[in-house]
């Protein structure tokens, strides 16, 4: 059973296929993305990953790492404060902000930072259980 | 974002009056729903607004307890009938 101040870590790895991927399933073609001297003439270092891509592995996170059954994610609020470029390497630190057991919701807060310690983005997210809290027994 | 109070009802939030608290609901379901023109009343209930769906009592539930620094319990949120026992429930638990 989750309870205020618990704590998760996990990594992940911008993978080319990744970015191409959800490019494929999207569409979203914007230069910024893909085209390298575009990128550099506004200053980034090299094509940006679009930041939802973050967010796909939010949901990973919730899915299939967050130690409760039957979740749902109610809402998320994420910032991008730094880019994300290919073969970026991500540590992903989560913490439990608040537990509200009157409706079963989590509050919890994520960041994402990369080799260099930088943080590329935040996120708070409610976490419903709909089908209840794991008691402690389990 | 945060329920626009006056600077006078953001001071007194340990002990507001009713209609204080009702405002602040109405704030706090208008920025769940994300529609600002919802007017609860006292007697309004969540069959008579159209967002009011089970997911948007949770989210409004868990604003409410953010916003008030307080906690419900299950039997607590069950008893209600309408806004005016949310409003009472939460002046009993602050103090209004």
């Amino acid at each position: 059973m989750v309870k205020a101040g618990d704590r998760f870590v996990e990594h992940f790895e911008i993978a080319p296929e990744l970015h191409s991927g959800f490019i494929a399933l999207f569409g979203d073609r914007h230069p910024l993305h893909t085209d390298l001297d575009y990128a550099k003439s506004l200053g980034f270092e090299s094509v940006v990953v679009h930041g939802n891509v973050l967010c796909g592995f939010l949901f990973y996170f919730v899915g299939e790492c967050f130690p409760e059954p039957d979740v749902v994610i109610l809402s998320q609020n994420v910032k991008f404060p730094q880019p994300v470029y290919l073969n970026d390497r991500l540590r992903l630190d989560v913490e439990v902000l608040d537990v509200h057991d009157s409706v079963n919701v989590v509050e919890i807060e994520c960041k994402f930072s990369n080799a260099a310690g930088k943080l590329v983005a935040s996120a708070r997210m409610n976490i419903g259980m709909i089908g209840g809290r794991r008691s402690p027994a389990t | 974002m945060a329920p626009v109070m006056s600077a006078g009802a953001r001071e007194s939030r340990g002990n507001r009056p009713l209609s204080d608290i009702l405002a602040a609901l109405n704030q706090i379901f208008a920025d769940v729903v994300d529609e600002t023109d919802i007017v609860l009343k006292r007697e309004t209930t969540a069959r008579d607004v159209d967002d009011w769906d089970s997911l948007n009592h949770i989210q409004f539930i868990v604003a409410i307890e953010k916003y008030f620094k307080i906690r419900f319990t299950r039997a607590e949120i069950a008893s209600w009938k309408d806004v005016g026992a949310m409003c009472d429930a939460i002046a009993g638990k602050i103090g209004a």
